[in-house]
């Protein structure tokens, strides 16, 4: 039994206010899903399942990492750029051969964290503000990529590429195997204690640090992860490209945002989870394919997906602001 | 011999103001020491100072005659300090169970969560104080739900869970009611009996004269005496808090209104938690609504408001029909409301004192199409803090900087406008040192004189004797007794508000 206090209180509470971000979050995925089961030739063929989560995993890895930097209260515009930079690295190390891939994935990561803990320092340690700090930090890792790999090219094992695109058991793509595991990442971070104070640390900093949560060892660490993810995602991006490119990332940064507030993420911080975000992530990849299949001409295709985008956006917002409850 | 606590030259100071100016401050184990003083004379400067929260700028701190180096909440907690502050500390999103153990979470291998731990660990300061819940306290609820009586509960258990050996309620029986009160007053001894020391802040005096052994008095952010309780009485206690100025008196004013018009005529109201109230206010009249914390009081003012929906009823104003579904048109109807919660809807704690002051009068402006003027802004700002004798540094500092009995003048004062019809006040007097309280009562009684309706809510039954006409009681959202005149005493209120306890379901 629980008595709500005055102000945000009603009986609709529940069902309004909690799931309504999973509501709407679900309403999205099944209208994106039944369309491009329309419009998409084979959608659900094997073949058109592996190249959806083929296209879908990266974006989803990337919001993860977006979506922990986003709890603790901060944010992060340079994720993108983390991709890109991580990526790049590991493409020239591993230059085509499969036994340097163990070196160039473990470089590339360590590129990921490093970025990480760069924007963490900046931001928990010198206190910058984390929008202007990680956009500043945006244009030091995209001109390093461009440093590193000047032009599109680099060579990624068929290995790897060709394993990507694998299909077990006749009916499951490996990618789809990857976005599991991904969850049950987010699963491990909500069961440690470092997901709990995240949330708290962006719920209400000046409680969790009266309650001696390690403010600033949990946000740095929160672009640590961010970081991280943003690693694993250019990998992702890797193996379904084939090759390297010194731009490849950079456009995530906006969608994993758009992707982690259609998902029900409060953009403020403390609110939300990675579960809805990855349903975030599927939404976004499926509209973006949408406007490909639906035939719109080349030149109208941005403003038409940033149209349905905002639109996505919107319905996901209202929804939950409705449940928010009133106050004076 | 060398005390338990001992803190010493305690200075702290926020830009141009001195929070701290070199207190002292000492007590022993299994003591309940109370720490006194008017609205913004330090206490909960000293207090977190202690706890790690607030960096001093010097001060010497020793525990068992061992020195500390209080450098975070987390150098306190590992040398047994837990705190209630008086702005709760709980983050809404997380379950009660999850703010119990917030920073302490127990923990398998690696850092992974033991909620069977966390649990157990929670559960005796849960059960101790199911009574004052009204139930089983909700463990998996998120805060969020909670009404402010029950935030405070949880507030104080998460302070259990820690085990402390030094315990420090700022405030904490500030938004409790009586039964819940008694609750933690026998908590508190308790703890005390087994060796704790509890350090216990309160306005209420009756409470710190009841609990305690020694009272430590503070003015202008220095300690100016330690007296032993019970050879201490309340009057003393008032004259070394606020000097010269005398307790407030309460003068006999009941059966004045009674041949005024009626004002506010209130017909079986439902709403949320309200059921079936019916009741009228006249002209100039003070109407009280008390009873057991939670029993709808709060949102019988909300649905006037028009905050909440009312679902059946009617409201009349001075005899014409009333139907206000948003604030916007009960302020129109001639309402004021000072909101219970300042710290969600009283206000915006990050903004400057001069924008908080002056917001809600700037509807009023922009009527008129007239841009901001910042004169008038700080004009209006400097009006509302006079209006009700705020303390502060500057009006461009951010509200949360106030003193909390500061911050709470800061809400009456903003909230009401010049000459409202009836006011609505949702425990406006929490947190209010007693020198503010009785300059509060004036403001009250002196809107009422000018004619207005006032219906106020208290936690504290002692303010509602002192302030008002008549006194309403409220039992799972209905009116089930009234007292007026004689019978409205502290004990008539306490009486009336358990009965209904009995007979109920
Ligand atoms: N964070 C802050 N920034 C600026 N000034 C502050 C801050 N915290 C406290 N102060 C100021 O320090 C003084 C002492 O405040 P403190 O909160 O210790 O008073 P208090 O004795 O606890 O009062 P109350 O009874 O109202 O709770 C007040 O004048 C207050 O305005
Ligand atoms: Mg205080």
């Amino acid at each position: 039994m629980t008595r709500p206090s005055a102000l945000s209180a009603g009986p609709l509470r529940p069902l309004l206010g909690a799931r309504m971000p999973t509501v709407a979050t679900a309403v999205l995925l099944v209208a994106t899903v039944a369309a491009s089961a329309v419009l998409q030739d084979g959608f659900f063929t094997p073949y058109g399942l592996t190249s959806n989560f083929a296209a879908v995993l990266p974006v989803a890895i990337v919001t993860v990492g977006q979506v922990i930097v986003v709890l603790g209260g901060g944010i992060d515009l340079s994720i993108g750029t983390i991709v890109t930079l991580s990526s790049v690295v590991t493409v020239q190390l591993v230059a085509g051969q499969p036994d340097r891939l163990p070196l160039a994935l473990g470089a590339g990561l360590l590129v990921g964290v490093g970025c990480g803990l760069v924007n963490g320092l900046a931001v928990a340690v010198v206190r910058l503000q984390p929008i202007v700090a990680t956009f500043a930090s945006s244009f030091v890792f995209a001109g390093l990529a461009l440093l590193i790999l000047p032009t599109p090219g680099g060579e990624v094992p068929s290995l790897v590429t060709l394993g990507y695109r694998q299909v077990i058991a006749r009916a499951i793509p490996v990618p789809a195997v990857l976005l599991l595991l991904l969850w049950l990442a987010w699963r491990a971070v909500l069961a440690h204690r470092f997901g709990r104070h995240v949330y708290a640390v962006g719920g209400n900093e000046g409680a969790a640090y009266a309650s001696a949560v390690p403010v600033t060892a949990v946000r740095l660490l929160s672009y640590v992860a961010g970081g991280t993810f943003a690693a694993l995602a250019g990998f992702a991006l890797l193996a379904n490209s084939g090759s390297g490119d010194p731009f490849l990332g950079n456009s995530l940064t906006l969608t994993s945002i758009a992707a982690l507030v259609i998902g029900g993420t409060r953009l403020s911080g403390g609110a939300g989870g990675a579960g809805g975000a990855i349903v975030g992530a599927v939404v976004l990849v499926l509209i973006q394919s949408l406007v490909f299949f639906a035939r719109v001409p080349t030149t109208a295709r941005e403003l038409v997906t940033g149209a349905i985008i905002i639109v996505a956006i919107a319905l996901a917002g209202l929804l939950t602001a409705r449940g928010r409850g009133a106050g004076p | 011999m060398t005390p338990f606590l001992e803190m010493r030259g305690v200075h702290k100071r926020y830009g141009g103001v001195v929070a701290a100016d070199g207190a002292d401050f000492s007590a022993e184990r299994g003591e309940v020491h109370a720490l006194l003083g008017p609205n913004g004379s330090g206490k909960s400067t000293l207090l977190k100072v202690l706890t790690g929260v607030v960096a001093p700028d010097a001060a010497r701190v020793a525990i068992d005659g061992r020195p500390l180096s209080v450098r975070g909440p987390r150098d306190a907690l590992r040398a047994g300090v837990a705190a209630v502050y008086q702005e709760l500390s709980l983050v809404d999103e997380l379950s009660v169970l999850d703010n119990l153990v917030l920073g302490v979470e127990p923990a398998r291998r690696l850092g992974f969560l033991d909620r069977g731990r966390a649990r157990a660990a929670a559960r005796p300061a849960l059960d101790r104080f199911a009574e004052a819940f009204g139930g089983r306290p909700p463990a998996e609820a998120p805060v969020r739900d909670l009404a402010p009586g029950e935030r405070q509960l949880v507030e104080i258990c998460k302070a259990l869970v820690r085990e402390p050996s030094i315990l420090v309620l700022d405030e904490a029986t500030a938004s409790l009611r009586s039964g819940q009160v008694e609750v933690l007053l026998s908590v508190v001894r308790e703890l005390a009996d087994r060796g704790v020391l509890v350090v216990f802040t309160s306005h209420r005096l009756a409470e710190v004269q009841r609990i305690s052994q020694r009272a430590t008095i503070m003015r202008g952010g220095r300690t100016v005496a330690t007296v032993p309780i019970p050879q201490t009485d309340e009057g003393e206690l008032v004259r070394l808090m606020v000097g010269e100025l005398a307790a407030p008196k309460r003068e006999d004013r009941r059966g004045g209104p009674a041949e005024r018009q009626v004002r506010l005529k209130v017909s079986n109201l439902a709403a949320d938690r309200v059921h079936d109230v019916s009741f009228s206010v006249r002209a100039g009249e003070v109407l009280g609504v008390g009873g057991l914390q939670g029993q709808g009081q709060s949102e019988l003012l909300a649905t006037l408001f028009g905050v909440l929906r009312r679902r059946n009823g009617t409201v009349r104003v001075d005899g014409a029909d009333v139907h206000a579904s948003s604030p916007a048109q009960a302020v129109a109807a001639g309402f004021a409301y000072v909101p219970g919660n300042r710290a969600t809807e009283g206000l915006l704690l990050r903004r400057p004192l001069v924008e908080n002051l002056a917001l809600p009068s700037l509807g009023r402006r922009s009527r008129l199409r007239l841009p901001l003027s910042r004169a008038r802004e700080l004009a209006s700002a400097r009006e509302a803090a006079v209006r009700v004798n705020a303390r502060y540094g500057s009006l461009d500092e951010p509200a949360g900087s106030l003193s909390g009995g500061n911050q709470q003048k800061a809400v009456v004062g903003k909230w009401l406008p010049g000459r409202p019809r009836i006011v609505l006040m949702d425990d406006p007097l929490k947190g209010i040192d007693v020198g503010a309280k009785a300059e509060l009562f004036d403001l009250v009684r002196g809107l009422a004189a000018d004619g207005a309706a006032v219906v106020l809510s208290s936690s504290d039954d002692r303010e509602l004797t002192e302030v008002c006409d008549r006194v309403l009681v409220m039992f799972e959202g209905r009116v089930t007794g009234e007292l007026s005149g004689p019978e409205l005493t502290e004990d008539a209120l306490l009486a009336s508000a358990l009965q209904v306890h009995g007979n109920g379901p």
